[in-house]
């Protein structure tokens, strides 16, 4: 069995950071495990330009930013294994993986990083009704076709579902000569971020829908068109708001979920919010030395968020498989209150600042104050939006003294 | 010109501010939504002429992949995002390049220059 001291599972932002952090804070023997035959993950494929203003004050697009730190990573002595399958995770930390090269391996690590990311809804998960024809795709899919495979997935395009993928794919397939006939979204605001419903939408003169869904999907071979209703407060369809459209192609731009199957295989615990692991300030899972970061814990808007989460989990991965991590206190819950929908991470076990990300329930277009209690801490915002995360700060030292739960509310101010 | 309204989104920052300004084709005579003043300069580019960096793909050969990323390397006018996306399906690009490459020089008379946005190694 091979033996190393950090394991990290997945290549894109998140990983890529925990190993060059995990590498940088002492761990000797890095192992960075990725089923593609290139490092990087989703960002390869996002070729849009707006990632790192945070964290490098730079305007990369996604390939870009991977090879910044793919190049960062050459310099370590961070082992990589590409087209290698991550099959089965125990909660002793013993990794078994399938790959060409290297054939059925076990590995045993002093610590595991979950960089796993996330994936996209798909028709069946929104339960569209209708015939089952060629032409229906997740935008991610159409991303990857467009800007990996260098083909046009269609022509008269619909897009259900305003999630940033879906922008984006609006545009680009529209600079590549596609028509995209509207954006249609089930809520009554937009799942994708303000600057991506400008930059994308309303730059194209392409229309954005709220409170519309497609109701039928036909066509026999292929796609020949979608049926779109309005929707109640209820997002049930209004009776008689139907409209025929007609198209060649179906975009889903309807949510991601955290791919967690190896967590669960490793028996970690996972939260019904956010559908990836409960996780500390830390990073660590509820099994000793598993860590995890990125969009496999939860999906972030951003990747300056999801690498500040890697780095993160390969600090602490590194000193865990050091044996440099203190016990430290029984962690304490952190409870999501008035108007949370989303709150990460989910406990707090006293041994870092704690890095809060949350998003609303509902959207507040006014000034709300972020109350987090205890210690009472008050941060006030401009707004709160469900499609635009919160992250806040609250330094361990205030927070020394908690000793039952930490309840963190948005209120308007 | 007569004064014109019309409305802006702001995208400088995250906030996104909603702007309904009063113009006279090419100078504000007056704005009101915005929280700050980053917004006026941002305004008074899209009364001149909107700017945006474009990224899109090319055709390469010899490589893994049939495209390779590029983008312009500074913002480019929006109304010649169509002519630049017809001028880049006339070029086939051969690997290997390297990510900041020049592909394109002073594209459709812009100044700008379009670069890879990806190393791609031969194979």
């Amino acid at each position: 069995m091979m033996e190393v001291d950090v394991a990290v599972i997945g290549s894109g932002p998140a990983g890529l950071t925990a190993a060059i952090q995990a590498h940088k804070s002492g761990a000797r023997k890095v192992l960075l495990l990725e089923r593609e035959e290139e490092l990087g993950g989703i960002l390869k494929q996002c070729i849009h330009n707006g990632f790192g203003l945070e964290q490098f004050k730079q305007d990369y697009t996604g390939p870009e930013y991977a090879e910044r730190l793919i190049k960062e990573l050459e310099k370590t002595g961070v082992q990589c294994f590409l087209n290698t399958l991550v099959t089965d995770l125990s909660s002793d930390r013993v990794i078994t993986a399938l790959s060409p090269e290297h054939g059925a391996l076990e590995i045993s690590a002093k610590s595991i990083v979950l960089a796993m990311g996330c994936r996209e809804r798909t028709r069946p998960s929104i339960g569209i009704p209708g015939t089952r024809p060629a032409g229906i795709f997740t935008a991610g899919v159409a991303q990857r076709f467009v800007n990996i495979d260098g083909y046009l997935p269609g022509k008269k395009i619909v897009i259900l579902g305003s999630g940033d993928i879906g922008l984006i794919m609006a545009r680009r397939l529209t600079l590549e000569g596609a028509k995209v006939l509207g954006v249609y979204e089930i809520m009554s605001y937009p799942g994708g971020l303000k600057r991506n419903i400008v930059q994308c939408l309303n730059d194209f003169d392409i229309p954005l829908h709220l409170s519309h869904t497609v109701t039928e999907i036909r066509g026999k071979e292929r796609v020949e068109g979608v049926v779109i209703s309005k929707v109640d407060g209820n997002l049930r369809p209004v009776p008689g708001s139907d409209k025929s459209i007609e198209c060649d192609t179906l975009l889903l731009s309807v949510g991601l979920i955290p791919e967690n199957e190896l967590s669960k295989k490793a028996g970690i615990e996972l939260s019904a919010a956010t559908r990836g692991p409960v996780t500390t300030e830390a990073m660590e899972t509820s099994v000793p030395g598993i860590f995890t970061c990125g969009n496999v814990s939860t999906v972030f808007d951003l990747v300056d968020y999801v690498a500040q989460t890697g780095a993160a989990a390969g600090t602490f991965a590194a000193r865990y498989g050091l044996g440099s991590l203190s016990a430290g206190r029984q962690p304490v819950d952190v409870v999501a209150g008035e108007n949370v929908g989303l709150l990460f991470p989910q406990r707090y076990s006293f041994q870092d600042d704690l890095v809060l990300f949350i998003r609303a329930a509902e959207p507040v277009e006014k000034p709300v104050t972020i109350e987090v209690a205890p210690p009472g801490s008050k941060i006030n915002r401009l707004y709160a939006r469900p499609n635009e995360m919160l992250r806040i700060k609250i330094p361990k030292e205030k927070l020394a003294e908690v000793k039952h739960l930490i309840m963190v509310s948005i209120r308007e101010k | 010109m007569a004064a014109e309204k019309r409305h802006f989104v702001c995208v400088v920052c995250p906030v996104g501010c909603e702007i309904d300004v009063v113009h006279d084709g090419s100078e504000i005579i007056s704005m009101e939504g915005n929280k700050c003043e980053k917004s006026e300069e941002f305004v008074t580019q899209e009364l001149i002429e909107p700017m945006r960096i474009l990224t899109t793909t090319v055709r390469i050969e010899g490589s893994r992949w049939p495209v390779i990323p590029v983008r312009t390397d500074e913002a480019v006018p929006k109304r010649l995002f169509p002519s630049i996306m017809k001028k880049l399906t006339r070029i086939k690009l051969q690997a290997p390049v390297n990510m900041l490459d020049v592909v394109m020089t002073d594209i459709a008379g812009t100044g700008a220059n379009i670069i890879a946005t990806r190393t791609m190694p031969r194979e």
